[in-house]
Formats: structure tokens, C-alpha cells, sequence
């Protein structure tokens, strides 16, 4: 079997001459993956497994009169038929919080409401896709007839679809007891009315961007076995939040003494989609209570786009307050988020996110926004890749080539007049976060040079005269990672247990979990060179709430912030363990000692040595040799508290809830042909910051992989329901991700600016690149439009509606 | 079920036979039946291409045969491409360009890339794109991947041009 890895420095590498951090070895991963010996949630098999499959409401809005099961129990092989009318008593309303705190924003005075959503409808359904009934079968193909085989009966109700409408007075409501369809509403900052006395001008714009999501290849999936004798329940759930999960299904499956196990086994994608909870997260468990039975559910494709979170789909109403150079001097947002159905899947907080920073990348010191959050009949609303950021960014870099195009100055220069300097780091904002460190002049800098700005304005003036539409987009984005939310479960720490075997081999366990980020190889990285022990000696254990440290998974990039900081510091403490011992076994002055490559030696006298097998059989085997107050085993626990994250409102009622603030310049220059309305992408730039790199091939990968999903939002990707509320993007053949036919080739590059917070300097690096692409692609086609006079209203920046703009302002134009 | 066929398939070299519904998809044949579950499914509208899968050595997104179409036919998964513990020189390409991250689309993407490489050794860049433009990865942005195959026909016509 080939093993590169090997050969790049894994064996025989040491601390002194083989650092692995910082190196872009191959992945741990990736043997089994290429091989097929993956085992995502869909290929796990248990004895006496059945399937479950879900029938889900047709109707956007209706009162639910009827669900008759009867002939879907008659049909030979379904063993379990189910609505929402029969839960048992000891099921309660999905719950957002653990503990069923449902106040978690504690600044900015929130109006905060919360449903009670069952894991089946049982008056009313919302969205077209709600779970309204399950049967189990003793096969998939059985369990996909008897769905067909529900009768449910409805009386419509008229459909809430549009946000805007949903909030005017006697607009039908989704929740009869709310008054209205306002599902949150929150204010954050300060009017800077100074400000706007001060401006020269002041600038309004409205900015909205379109629903769309992250759709990872491997849709959602759940296996649930029961065994009742300890009441233990285990999942196996292709989820993020392995801890999380188990948590709140303890706290919504009331049965006494229940114990719930989380397994997340091999995750194909995640992008914010598998962070929720969601009602087939406690149904599918449910149903292997009541049947007695192991069950698997697999959820399709359409399912998946009808019921799995959508993202995105903002407007922003905007009011800059302006000099005649191009200051940003005091900013106003009013935004407007649709949410969707109410559900608990974390897109209040991405609404919140947003509010927080779409100040951006800019010294606005006056800034104040309203958010509200409003309740539709659409799928529910929560995180994707860029997770709310994406939306600030998408606003302020949209409105900096505004405020360019009104005062008739280069966007690059707007930008650079407005920038946070690299002095002003660690920088509060205007909402109290406090950004770590960055150069962002000298990233914007770097990404002018190499798209040959100047070159290419040149070469517009020229394309202009011959009535070709040249444009070059700007942006810069910032993109806080690592979040921390007190009361909720996303609570600013993050927990490492390692473990060296009497052989000597390694084991770190973590609260977090991989959805395809490399973390076995990345934490081996690290372990390998803090401990001082081979790469191929360590396993990488996440995603078992059994056997690992209570965590709150992956999201908001937060591994390579407080995962890695967790691991680094772990793995110094047990190094420390080790040296002691290895201190007593070698009778010499432990300060003298090193270990590289699991061998303890004198620092200069490396042939006076013990292995860390004679360290660990010690320490298990023979305790009555270990040193004063160092206890048996090789095994210890580090719990890492994000210092960069603020846990109390200050007393302007902000807490700083990200811990590091990573950023990518970027630079598109496009043609629009205007017979077509097709936009082509002729050069694109991005040069990130993510602080120091862990594998940067690895980064690369995230890096690359995140602008595609950025990409996709700009061009192509759409989520559109109807006006009566039916979804009309159901499948990968409405809604268009985009395929290696449309990828740029990415010029890219790296600035370095290590994050002082935190002991590797590393900053988030997994989302960034998802923002860029849709300020910048619209900066673009508006740049290369401005003859016409066009403003983009819309994404994506399909064909169709570039024409239309065009058609419409060509007579116009004269 | 009332009306089951026998089927015979030889799948990654060896003789496999079935009693299955005439509805059954192939990718579940292999899934279910056979335990073969290195091929995934992503889709219900053939458009993701993770269930790639070759038949008598043409690609095949077995998410759009029925298995009974497969009878007597000769099938190559992903589980089939590595030989005597050996990664192929295409998966080998895939590791050291990082053209993977959660693998789910992985599986599909070698059997596209095998196909190609068996009947065009020197792919461009644009051949290269259009080949695996039938299957869906949501994680590398598919640079990479394109890097990886090109990597790959390096390797095999070196391997080639030695023999
Ligand atoms: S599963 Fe076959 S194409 Fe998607
Ligand atoms: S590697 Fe995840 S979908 Fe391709």
C-alpha cells in the first residue's frame, strides 16, 4: 500500500529536524476513503435493522385534519406506522437550548420567540416537507411504499412566503399564539447620529442576496438502536454536534433513566447543515424504542432540499454616512432575514452574526443595526459555511463599491481609506469583538498586484470603447471564527483527552468531530511534534460521546482555534508526565531530558535513554517507582477555555462572541456578454489569512473548496419556492451546484499574520473563502455594467436575469 | 416479493449471484445484497454521479440500472481498483493531491477518472473537467481533483513506457 505520508516525514522524523506542523502531508484519511472502505452512517449495518421513510406534507401551510395510516400498516413487511397525534407522552417539544434555556441573548434586548415543534406535525404543518407520519419496514424499497400509501387530509391555509408581506399588519400567521410572524428581533450598537451630522453625504442602499445552502453529497442519516435493560440509546448520526445531540435527546425523549450514546462515523460534508437539531434526530430514535428494533433512515436527495436548513436570504437596508473622500463615517442597517419555519436549527444565531459585523473589515466606529427574523412557510433557516458573516460581508462590500461608484473613486482606494490599520489589532469594533491581528492593506495590496489591477483598467477603457463590458470586482472579507455563545451549547471550550497505552501508542480523543477536514492527520500533526512521538503511532479518536470528552463538535471553524489549542497544550502536559517519569528511570534532572521520536534521552547525551515503553509499562506496571505525586497510567484530560472570547455583556451590553477573525482579499475581473447575459470569469484572486497553517495542503483544500461554495451562490445556486409557497429547487437538476466545468483556475495566495490568542497561532481557515465570491462577483458585473447604468439587484447572477437587466437599460442607455 | 429474478454478475472479478426484485437499482444490489458499500448514493435524479460504477468497462451511475440489467454483465466498484494491497496509481494521485476531503464523492470520482484514463491516456485539462462533469463534489472546489487525474496519467504512461 502506498504510504507517502511515510516518506514526507512520518517515520524517523524528529522534533529538531522534522517539525510536521506546518508540512502538507498526505492525510491519515484518505486510504480508506479512496478504497471504499469509507463507512458513512448509510453503510452500517445492525441485525434485525429496519427502514424508516418519512411521509411529509405536500402543503406549504394547512391545518391538518386527518393522517389515516391504515393501509400504509396493511402492506406485508411494515412493522411500525406512526402520525404526530400518537407520541407517546414522554416525547416533548423539540428544544433549541440544553436545559431549556431559551434566553441565550442576553444583550441587545431580543424579542425571542420559540415554538413547540414535535418531531411530527400534529395540528398544523408550515413548509412543504414537514415530517408528518413514519413507517418502519423490513426494507427500504417496503418502507417508500407504505409512504405512499398515507392518506392525510388538510384544509389549506393561506401561504406566508415573502418576508417583507409576512410582517405587515393582518398577514396570516404561522404560530396563532405569536400575534405576528416575528420570530426574533434584536438591536446591537450605538446611533452614531453625530455621524451623520458630520457626513457630506449620506449614501442608502438596499442589498439582498437569495436563499441557498451548503448541500453536502452525503445527505442526513440516522441508525437507532434500543436496548431497554439499561435503557441505552445509541445513534449513529451523520451530525456535527455528536455531545450536543445526545444532550437534547435526552432532554426530549423523557423516559426515565434514558442514557443516549452519539456516534458520528465517517461524515460526508457538513457546512453547517448537520449543526441543528432536527425532528428526524428524535423520531428516527423513537421509532427503535417503540419497535424494539434497530432502524436506519437515509434521507434522499429531495428530502434533503425540502427539509434539510436553507441559508442566506437577507436585505439589508442600509445608510452610510459618508465624506466627499470616501470615509466611512457612521453606518445604519435594518435587515430583514427570512427564516423559514421556526425550528431549532441555529439561524437565529446566524441572524444575530450577521448584526454583529457588517462593520467588516472597516474602522466604522458608529454603528447600529436592527435585525428581524421572520417566520415563513419555507424549510427552516440556520447555519452554512460563513455562517451570518457571510451576509455582513456581503452587505458592507456591497455597499463600499456603492459608496465608490457615488463619489466616482477606485473601490480599491474606498477601501483602503477605510481599513482597520495593522496598528489598531487587537481592534474592538463597534460591537465589541475584538479582532486579533491582520494586515489588511497588505492582503488587498498583494491581491491588486497579482490580478494586474492597473492592467486590466486599461484594458476595460479599451474593451468600453468597443462596447465590451470589462469589470473588476473588490473585496475584502473577514470571516470571525470560533464562536462562543453563553447559555447556549456553544460554550467557548474545548477538550482533548490523550492516552498512551502501555505500548506506547497514542490515543486523542476530542470533543470535536471531522466531516472531512482532515482532523486525524492534523491532530497527529501536532501530537507528533509536541510530545515528541511518531505520526503513525497516533490515532485520532472524535465522534463517540462514549468513549470521547463532552463537546460541542465542529462548527464555525473552530477546530484549528480551540481544537488545536486543546491538543498542543494536552499534549505538552503528558509530555511533561513523561519526562518526570523518564526523569527517575535515567536518575538524571528531568530539566535535562527531551523525547523525540518516543525515545527520552539526555539533551547532551542522547545515548543515556528510555523509550516511552519503559515510560508507560512504568506507569502502569511498576507505580511504585513513580515520582512524589504523579499518578499511575498515561492519561489526562485538558479542557482549553478560549481567552479571546468575552462570557459577559460589557456595559454597553456586548460580548465579544469570536474568538479570531481570519480574512481573504479578493479580485475578479469578468466579461459580460450582453447578447447572453453570461458572465465569465477571466482572472479570480484570493490571498487569505488564516494565521499559521497546520497542513497547507490541507488548508488549500478548504480554502479552494469553500470559494466554490461561494461561487455557487453568486452563479448559480438558488433556492426559490413559489408564490403559493411550493418549492421548486427539489433536486440537483433545479438546484445547480456548480461542477468542474466551472471552477476558475484560482490564483491564489497566503499572508501570515499568527493569531496572538492562541499557543499555534492559528486562525479558523475552513470558511473564509465561501465568502468572497458573491460581494465580489456582484462588485464585478456592476463595475462592467456601469455604462448602462445597471445596479445588480439579485443573485444569482444567472444568464437570464443579466439579460433582462441589460435589455431593460439598453434603450435607456441610448 | 412475488416475482424475484436470479441474476449473475461478476463483480471486481468474482462470480456473484442474486435473487432479486426486478425493480432493485444496482447501486442497492451492491449495497444491500453485497456489502459493497464503497459506492455511495448522493442523488435521486442521476445528477451527483457518487454511485459511478463500471460495467463491462464503461462508467455507469448504478443509481439508474436495475440490478437484473446487470445480469451476466461484468462490474468494476470502487473496492475493485486497488489490486493485491496496492493503491492504484490514480488513487495514489487522488492522496497526493488532496483531491479529497469527506470522500463521499470520492468513490465516483475514481471510477469517472478510471474511465476516462482507459480510453483517452493523455486527457486535457478541458477533457478532464467534462469527464467528471457528471459528478457532484461539494468539498475540494474540484481543482485538485483535475490535478489528481492529470498527476495520474503521468504516472500511469511512465508506468507504461517502463514495462
Ligand atoms: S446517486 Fe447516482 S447519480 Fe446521484
Ligand atoms: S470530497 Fe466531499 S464531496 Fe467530494
Amino acid at each position: 500500500m502506498s504510504d507517502s505520508g511515510r516518506e514526507a516525514g512520518g517515520h524517523g522524523a524528529t522534533r529538531s529536524s522534522g517539525r510536521q506542523v506546518g508540512l502538507a502531508l498526505p492525510r491519515k484519511e484518505d486510504i480508506d476513503l479512496l478504497t471504499g472502505r469509507g463507512t458513512y452512517v448509510g453503510d452500517l449495518q445492525l441485525p434485525g435493522m429496519l427502514w424508516a421513510a418519512i411521509y411529509r406534507s405536500p402543503m406549504p401551510h394547512a391545518r391538518l385534519r386527518r393522517v389515516d395510516l391504515e393501509k400504509a400498516a396493511g402492506l406485508p413487511g411494515v412493522v411500525l406506522v406512526l402520525s404526530g397525534r400518537e407520541l407517546p407522552d414522554y416525547v416533548v417539544p423539540l428544544s433549541p437550548f440544553p436545559f431549556q434555556s431559551r434566553d441565550p441573548f442576553r444583550a441587545g434586548n431580543p424579542t425571542i420567540k420559540f415554538p413547540d415543534h414535535f418531531c411530527l406535525a400534529r395540528d398544523k404543518v408550515r413548509f412543504v416537507g414537514e415530517p408528518v407520519a413514519a413507517v418502519v419496514a423490513t426494507d427500504k424499497y417496503i418502507a417508500e411504499d407504505a409512504v405512499e400509501l398515507v392518506e392525510a387530509d388538510f384544509d389549506p391555509l393561506p401561504p406566508v412566503v415573502d418576508p417583507e408581506e409576512a410582517l405587515k399588519p393582518g398577514a396570516p400567521l404561522l404560530y396563532n399564539d405569536w400575534g405576528d410572524n416575528l420570530f426574533l428581533r434584536f438591536r446591537v450598537g450605538a446611533d452614531g447620529e453625530e455621524a451623520f451630522r458630520q457626513a457630506d453625504l449620506v449614501i442608502r442602499e438596499r442589498i439582498r442576496s437569495s436563499r441557498f445552502t451548503g448541500t453536502p453529497i452525503e445527505p442526513r442519516g440516522i441508525l437507532a438502536r434500543y436496548e431497554p435493560t439499561d435503557r441505552l440509546l445509541t445513534i449513529w448520526s451523520s451530525t456535527q454536534i455528536p455531545h450536543i445531540l445526545s444532550t437534547l435527546l435526552e432532554d426530549t425523549l423523557r423516559i426515565p433513566g434514558l442514557k443516549v450514546r452519539v456516534i458520528a462515523p465517517r461524515i460526508g460534508g457538513g457546512f453547517g447543515q448537520k449543526w441543528g437539531y432536527y425532528p428526524e434526530e428524535s423520531l428516527i430514535p423513537l421509532l427503535a424504542i417503540l419497535s424494539g428494533r434497530p432502524v436506519k433512515w437515509i434521507e434522499t436527495r429531495s428530502e434533503h432540499m425540502m427539509a434539510t436548513i436553507h441559508a442566506r436570504d437577507q436585505i439589508h437596508d442600509l445608510e452610510a454616512a459618508v465624506t466627499k473622500d470616501g470615509r466611512i463615517l457612521g453606518l445604519r442597517d435594518r435587515i430583514i432575514a427570512d427564516a423559514g419555519v421556526a425550528y431549532p436549527v441555529g439561524g437565529l444565531a446566524s441572524i444575530v452574526t450577521t448584526s454583529m459585523f457588517v462593520p467588516g473589515a472597516y474602522k466604522i466606529r458608529h454603528y447600529q443595526a436592527e435585525v428581524r427574523a421572520v417566520t415563513t412557510n419555507k424549510a427552516p433557516y440556520g447555519a452554512h459555511r460563513g455562517f451570518g458573516k457571510a451576509d455582513a460581508c456581503f452587505a458592507i462590500e456591497r455597499l463600499v463599491q456603492r459608496v465608490a461608484d457615488r463619489l466616482g473613486l477606485d473601490p480599491a482606494e474606498v477601501r483602503f481609506r477605510n481599513f482597520i490599520q495593522p496598528e489598531d489589532f487587537p481592534y474592538i469594533s463597534a460591537t465589541g469583538s475584538r479582532y486579533d491581528s491582520g494586515n489588511y492593506p497588505a492582503a488587498l495590496t498583494k491581491a491588486l498586484e497579482l490580478a494586474e489591477y492597473e492592467k486590466w483598467r486599461q484594458e476595460q477603457a479599451r474593451l468600453r470603447e468597443q462596447g465590451r463590458y470589462l469589470g473588476i470586482g473588490i473585496g475584502l472579507m473577514v470571516e470571525p471564527s470560533s464562536s462562543t455563545r453563553m447559555g447556549s451549547y456553544n460554550s467557548g471550550y474545548y477538550s482533548v483527552t490523550l492516552r498512551i497505552d502501555p505500548m506506547g501508542r497514542v490515543f486523542v480523543l476530542t470533543g470535536g468531530n471531522d466531516e472531512g477536514q482532515g482532523h486525524a492527520t492534523t491532530i497527529s500533526q501536532l501530537v507528533a511534534d509536541e510530545l515528541g512521538v511518531p505520526f503513525d503511532d497516533i490515532l485520532v479518536i472524535e465522534g463517540d460521546t462514549l468513549e470521547c470528552p463532552y463537546g460541542s463538535g465542529s462548527y464555525a471553524s473552530r477546530f484549528s482555534v480551540v481544537g488545536a489549542s486543546a491538543v498542543i497544550l494536552a499534549a505538552r502536559q503528558m509530555r511533561e508526565k513523561v519526562l518526570k517519569i523518564a526523569a527517575v528511570l535515567l536518575g538524571e534532572p528531568e530539566a535535562t531530558l527531551t523525547m523525540e521520536t518516543s525515545r527520552i534521552f539526555v539533551k547532551d547525551r542522547p545515548e543515556k535513554a528510555v523509550t516511552l515503553v519503559d515510560v508507560a509499562k512504568t506507569a502502569y506496571y511498576a507505580i511504585f517507582r513513580l515520582p512524589e505525586g504523579v499518578e499511575p497510567e498515561l492519561l489526562l484530560t485538558y479542557h482549553y477555555r478560549d481567552p479571546n472570547v468575552g462570557f459577559q455583556p460589557d456595559e454597553h451590553g456586548r460580548v465579544p462572541m469570536f474568538s479570531t477573525f481570519p480574512y481573504d482579499a479578493n479580485v475578479a475581473v469578468v466579461e459580460v456578454i450582453p447578447d447572453t447575459g453570461q458572465v465569465k470569469i477571466l482572472k479570480y484572486v484570493s490571498v487569505h489569512d488564516c494565521g499559521n497553517m497546520i497542513n497547507p495542503a490541507i488548508v488549500q483544500g478548504q480554502h479552494v473548496g469553500a470559494l466554490v461554495h461561494g461561487l455557487g451562490g453568486a452563479m448559480y445556486e438558488e433556492i426559490i419556492y413559489d408564490e403559493t409557497g411550493q418549492l421548486l429547487t427539489g433536486s440537483f437538476k433545479d438546484y445547480f451546484v456548480p461542477t468542474a466545468m466551472e471552477v476558475p483556475n484560482f490564483i491564489l495566495d497566503h499572508l501570515v499574520t499568527p493569531n496572538p490568542f492562541t499557543p499555534g497561532g492559528f486562525k479558523g481557515a475552513g470558511e473564509t473563502g465561501t465568502v468572497g465570491p458573491p460581494p465580489v462577483l456582484c462588485n464585478a458585473v456592476e463595475d462592467a455594467l456601469k455604462p448602462l447604468g445597471i445596479k445588480v439587484q439579485k443573485l444569482p447572477l444567472s444568464p437570464s436575469s443579466i439579460r433582462d437587466a441589460i435589455r431593460e437599460a439598453l434603450p435607456r442607455a441610448g | 416479493m412475488s416475482s424475484l429474478r436470479s441474476i449473475r454478475v461478476r463483480v471486481n472479478g468474482i462470480e456473484r449471484e442474486g435473487q432479486v426484485e426486478p425493480r432493485l437499482l444496482l447501486v442497492d444490489f451492491l449495497r444491500e445484497h453485497l456489502g459493497l458499500t464503497g459506492t455511495h448514493i448522493g442523488c435521486d435524479t442521476t445528477s451527483c454521479g457518487a454511485c459511478t460504477v463500471l460495467m463491462d468497462g464503461r462508467s455507469l451511475k448504478s443509481c439508474t440500472a436495475f440490478a437484473v440489467q446487470a445480469d451476466g454483465r461484468e462490474i468494476t466498484t470502487v473496492e475493485g481498483v486497488a489490486a493485491d494491497g496496492q493503491l492504484h496509481p490514480l488513487q495514489e494521485a487522488f492522496r497526493e493531491q488532496h483531491a479529497l476531503q469527506c470522500g463521499y464523492c470520492t468513490p465516483g470520482m475514481v471510477m469517472s477518472a478510471l474511465y476516462l484514463l482507459s480510453r483517452n491516456p493523455n486527457p486535457t485539462e478541458s477533457q478532464i473537467r467534462r469527464a467528471i462533469a457528471g459528478n457532484l463534489c461539494r468539498c475540494t472546489g474540484y481543482l485538485n481533483i483535475i490535478a489528481a487525474v492529470k498527476a495520474a496519467a503521468l504516472k500511469l504512461n511512465t508506468r507504461r513506457a517502463a514495462i
